[in-house]
């Protein structure tokens, strides 16, 4: 059967509306609750293949959201704004959900599935601009946050697209761009004994690249949950705490806690989420000289996984300092920090690192105000009670301002959500096209699929246009009459 | 005495031709000044109409009333359908002509067309009235006035003809070059550069041996290049041949590329990629030890054969040798030398979408003059610049095809919007929209716009509503018919049997599945084949075609908020000094054509959409994109 409609677009056919936008409205990784905000003429059906019925504007339903697959994966409230009365003065849809990337991501995943895509950085703000929906006082401001969020999400999208990941999507999209220079070199010149469309390689490199790309969207959805958010090295002396402090982050007892000296001996990692954003937490071995095999094993790896973190939490016992009043001052507790690190770890090999005094609840009242005094507003060094909770929301705040979560701009992660979504779209036209070469259809055809494949994976490596493709038809077949 | 008219077309070539003709069609008095009367219509390269993405023009031209498809049905002695498994929107057809008939019809159209006149006299100078052309002045120092003023000029303005180490001065073999206009036109604030193109020698049949080449037959039934020719409307037809450049021939030109023009330095003008020298194709593609040498004949009533695949500009003994060295040629006669051309073209970036020049109101340009190659390019772009000189002279609005809606709107938003840096050809894969813009749909798409202008007669227009009309009918039917299981004819048509009820339009989107079988063993009677042909591909492409269209009407409403020509691009915040530099040298007349410009992102297109807003409330919207 030859049929091209690869998404099942929600009825009805609202052809000549602008595209339907989806994106989350509330910074990334903001804990409770995040919003999703759909905007654009078709955003009611694609919100009711995910809610179910949603009739009367501006009342709030409670719902599970699903896949889809049917599948749920989240529960919230779905508000709809009827068109011109809401914030873009198109029909609006917002869903309320649980935060976290993963849930958001995939509500958004859906949404595109159903016929949306993904919103450029401040195109809410752009449409809200140009149906009247803002006021005179607000024009530079939209003019100021389009620049400078597309700013922000190249540079994501540039953060996102390292190391291996990247060569496999460049990869990817040479082999496209080769099979694509012989279909359209077979259609474009026909006379010039070059008709690879009827060759078997053609069936055969798409299949090859069918599979790559499979392969790559499953390594992006992986790499995606494991490295959603960011990763923190517990560091410190044996006994310092650190066990306690992972389970005050997991909120479970994940690390046997004891009083006795190098308990943890290998390195424990937790995955959580603080403040609805991922993190991968891992909890070391205590640094200290052991004689144990095992145990200076386990101190090596620490030391390794500290390095490669991208923050490490230096914990420390803040009984075992010597801050004896009264003369406790800045320079005192330096000196202190200092002899505690010796033989810890050397200060500059760790480039992300908060300092954080643990047991302050068995610190005397009185010693506790004094350390709040000297340390109020110093950025690196935390006093907590992993044991009571004491300090902790500071900490929290303190660790988020480091690893630059919380701001409005795009972040890394709708980044790669962006990617997947490319991909994804990439690997559906893929598909079309292989059926369409085995169901000997007419090499148009094929070629129309290919070329969409090629501007999906454009979405994320830059698009190749037409000119550029003849280019490549010229200096690798000699063509011309 | 001073003569006024409405619209003057200067230039009687592919372009000239279309360009007067449409003007007239649509009412305008207009006048054609050509250097030479005699060679109205010539063409001046390879004598062939049509082939990939050309032939979609063409009838695209006939679809607005032009001339060249009937010119080629009338004159084609050769016809081959190309891509014809590929699919009907790569699908393509290419006749080759016989020069004297296709000369001989357009002139006979051109004399013929009411309230258009003749003048021949080489034009020099235009007359200019503040920023806006209001007529041409010729060699004796005749002026003429008009309303708006076309240059159809091919390869004529400073046109230097190399063959080997030898120029000369001229606009094609044998026709004296425009230096004085082109003078003149430099003396304009137009951006100028310098193109090259290039012709094979030609060849005497009575000097080939035929019998060592493989002849290519054309394709049976002769197919038509126009919707409006009549059966019968094909002179006789004969075979082309195939022969290839061995070893020895490639040894020839190595030897000879001392005294190219080419690789000697004296061209600087770029030439086609995809029409190269042989001498380019030899250095280019050394490891190929043959290339492939299509045998023309020019005509019924000359021996004249016109070698493809060989243009080039090497010294004339060099040429010869080269020749001899082809199997069948060994004893070859050249009748005319090959030549290398290289003339002056402007930067299309400076045209609007009705081809009308940005610096100058009421002067258009088309065809070469832009930077294209071919006849077919050339032609589409004479007739939107007739029409829109019509419009202009009557203060109507400009009209240009969408790039959604033909491949004339792709080939002057390419020119218009990246501007071309070699001569531009059209290629299917030019075109996004390919499955959309077919040559069987021609028709569909433009006729009804042409028939508004005036383009189109009574009867073509008769003709296109009662083809339209049974092309609905069928649909319905294909639509609404039930075909019952046990209908032996329709499980042969399936193969295999059938064991429910199924409606037409089901079983025609089956790939092995043709509609004329299909309605034959369904017992329902045959309507014309280019009805069924329609309706076949409607149903059979229904996903894709959908998808496209979609997209299309999205893009429409998106993207054709109109741009003041004047806009200052400094004023808009936000915008990179790079991105202010395209933006202004292109002047994109809307959102759409902003975004196509190379290296305009989408968050330019966002910020200039919002300087819109502020400047000017809610821009108006045009239907184009």
């Amino acid at each position: 059967m030859l049929r091209a409609s690869l998404k099942t677009h929600p009825e009805p056919n609202t052809s000549d509306a602008p595209a339907t936008i989806v994106a989350e409205a509330t910074p990334s990784g903001h804990a409770g609750i995040s919003v999703v905000r759909l905007s654009g003429a078709s955003a009611r059906p694609i919100a009711q293949s995910i809610v179910g019925p949603i009739s009367t504007p501006r009342q709030a339903y409670f719902r599970s959201f699903k896949t889809s697959g049917d599948a749920v994966f989240d529960q919230g409230v779905v508000l709809y704004f009827q068109a011109p009365n809401s914030f873009t003065g198109e029909d609006v849809v917002e869903f309320q959900g649980h935060g976290g990337p993963i849930v958001v991501s995939t509500l958004i995943q859906t949404c595109v599935e159903m016929g949306a895509r993904m919103a450029r950085p401040g195109e809410f703000s752009e449409r809200a601009f140009l149906n009247d929906k803002m006021d005179l006082v607000q024009l530079e401001g939209v003019a100021d946050l389009i620049a400078s969020a597309s700013e922000q999400a190249a540079k994501s999208a540039l953060g996102s697209l390292t190391g291996i990941f990247s060569k496999a999507v460049k990869a990817l999209v040479t082999s496209v761009i080769e099979l694509r220079i012989y279909i359209e070199a077979s259609i474009d010149f026909p006379e010039e004994e070059i008709d690879f469309l009827a060759e078997p390689f053609v069936l055969e490199r798409t299949t090859m690249i069918d599979a790559e790309l499979r392969q790559i969207l499953k390594q992006a959805e992986q790499g995606r949950r494991l490295q959603a958010g960011f990763s923190i090295a517990l560091v410190g002396s044996p006994n310092a705490g650190k066990s306690s402090v992972l389970n005050r982050f997991s909120g479970q007892d994940s690390a046997i806690v004891t009083a006795i000296p190098g308990t943890t001996r290998d390195v424990i990692r937790e995955q959580l989420l603080l403040d609805g954003y991922p993190i991968q937490i891992a909890d070391t071995a205590g640094i200290r000289e052991a004689a144990d095999a095992i145990e200076q094993e386990g101190i090596a790896r620490s030391r390794q996984t500290a390095l490669m973190a991208d923050l490490c939490l230096w914990i420390i016992d803040v009984t075992a300092l010597d801050l004896t009043l009264p003369n406790l001052s800045r320079s005192v507790l330096e000196q202190n920090l200092d002899a505690a690190r010796a033989g810890l770890f050397e200060d500059d090999t760790v480039s992300k690192r908060l300092v954080v005094l643990n047991k302050m609840d068995l610190l005397p009242d009185l010693m506790q105000r004094d350390l709040s005094e000297l340390l109020a507003g110093d950025p690196h060094i935390f006093m907590v009670s992993a044991k009571t909770g004491l300090g902790w929301d500071h900490l929290v705040l303190g660790i988020k301002r480091m690893v630059g979560v919380g701001d409005d701009s795009e972040s890394l992660f709708s980044a790669r959500t962006r990617h997947i979504v490319a991909l994804t779209e990439a690997a559906q036209y893929l598909a079309q096209a292989k059926k369409s070469l085995l169901a000997g259809l007419p090499g148009e055809l094929v070629a129309e699929d290919l070329k969409q494949v090629q501007v999906a994976l454009g979405e994320i490596t830059g698009q190749v246009t037409s000119d550029d493709l003849l280019g490549k038809i010229f200096s690798s077949f000699c063509i011309g009459k | 005495m001073q003569e006024t008219f409405d619209v003057i077309v200067v230039g009687g070539g592919h372009a000239g031709s279309e360009a007067a003709l449409a003007a007239a069609r649509m009412g305008a008095e207009t006048l054609l000044v050509t250097q030479n009367i005699e060679t109205l219509g010539q063409m001046s390269c390879n004598p062939a109409i049509g082939g990939i993405g050309k032939s979609h023009l063409v009838r695209e031209i006939d679809a607005l009333g032009g001339v060249m498809a009937e010119a080629a049905d009338a004159a084609g002695i050769h016809f081959r359908v190309l891509n014809a498994r590929k699919g009907p929107a790569v699908r393509a057809t290419r006749a080759q002509t016989d020069r004297q008939l296709y000369k001989q019809f357009i002139r006979a159209r051109l004399e013929n067309q009411p309230k258009l006149r003749i003048f021949q006299q080489s034009v020099d100078d235009l007359i200019v009235e503040g920023d806006r052309v209001v007529g041409v002045v010729t060699q004796m120092q005749q002026r003429f006035m008009a309303r708006s003023v076309i240059l159809t000029v091919g390869t004529f303005l400073g046109g230097i003809i190399h063959v080997g180490l030898n120029q000369q001065s001229g606009g094609r073999a044998g026709d004296s070059a425009s230096n004085r206009l082109a003078d003149r036109l430099r003396e304009l604030p137009f951006s100028v550069g310098r193109l090259k193109t290039g012709t094979p020698p030609r060849v005497d049949a009575r000097s080939v041996d035929f019998t060592t080449l493989t002849p290519q037959p054309g394709d049976q039934p002769t197919p038509k290049m126009s919707f409006w020719s009549a059966d019968g409307c094909h002179p006789d037809q004969v075979p082309c041949y195939i022969t290839h450049t061995t070893e020895k021939t490639h040894d020839i030109i190595r030897a000879g590329l001392d005294r190219s023009p080419l690789y000697s330095g004296v061209i600087d003008g770029i030439g086609p990629r995809y029409c190269p020298s042989i001498e380019d194709k030899i250095v280019r593609f050394s490891d190929k030890t043959s290339h492939q040498i299509f045998i023309e004949p020019e005509g019924l009533s000359t021996h004249e054969l016109y070698p493809n695949g060989i243009s080039t500009s090497l010294p004339y003994d060099v040429q010869v040798d080269l020749l001899r060295s082809i199997p069948g040629f060994e004893s070859a006669h050249i009748t005319r030398p090959g030549y290398a051309i290289e003339y002056d073209y402007f930067e299309p970036k400076e045209l609007k979408s009705s081809l009308e020049t940005k610096h100058l109101n009421g002067l258009f340009f088309a065809g070469q003059i832009n930077g294209t190659t071919g006849y077919e390019e050339a032609g589409a772009q004479g007739i939107l610049a007739g029409i829109n000189a019509v419009l202009q002279a009557r203060g109507d609005p400009a009209w240009s095809p969408a790039r959604s809606e033909a491949y004339i709107g792709v080939l002057v938003d390419d020119l218009i919007t990246l501007g071309t840096l070699e001569p531009y050809r059209m290629f299917t894969s030019r075109a996004e929209y390919r499955l959309i813009l077919r040559q069987d749909n021609a028709d569909q798409r433009l006729c009804a716009t042409a028939r508004t202008f005036g383009l189109l007669t009574d009867e073509q227009f008769q003709a296109f509503e009662i083809k339209q009309e049974a092309i609905e009918s069928l649909k319905g039917e294909v639509k609404s018919a039930l075909v019952f299981a046990g209908n032996a004819a329709v499980d042969a048509v399936l193969s295999e049997p059938m064991h429910k009820e199924y409606r037409l339009s089901e079983l025609i989107k089956r790939p092995e599945v043709n509609l004329p079988d299909l309605l034959v063993a369904a017992g329902r009677p045959l309507p014309d084949l280019d009805v069924i042909e329609q309706v076949e591909i409607e149903f059979k492409y229904q996903g894709y075609i959908d998808r496209q269209t979609q997209e299309i009407s999205r893009l429409k409403a998106q993207q054709g908020l109109a741009i003041p020509l004047d806009l200052d691009y400094s004023s808009i915040s936000g915008l990179s000094n790079e991105v202010r530099q395209k933006l202004a040298q292109v002047k994109p007349e809307n959102i759409g054509q902003a975004g196509r410009i190379s290296g305009v992102t989408p968050a330019a297109v966002s910020l200039l959409l919002v300087h819109l807003k502020r400047k000017g409330g809610p821009a108006k919207r045009v239907a184009t994109i």
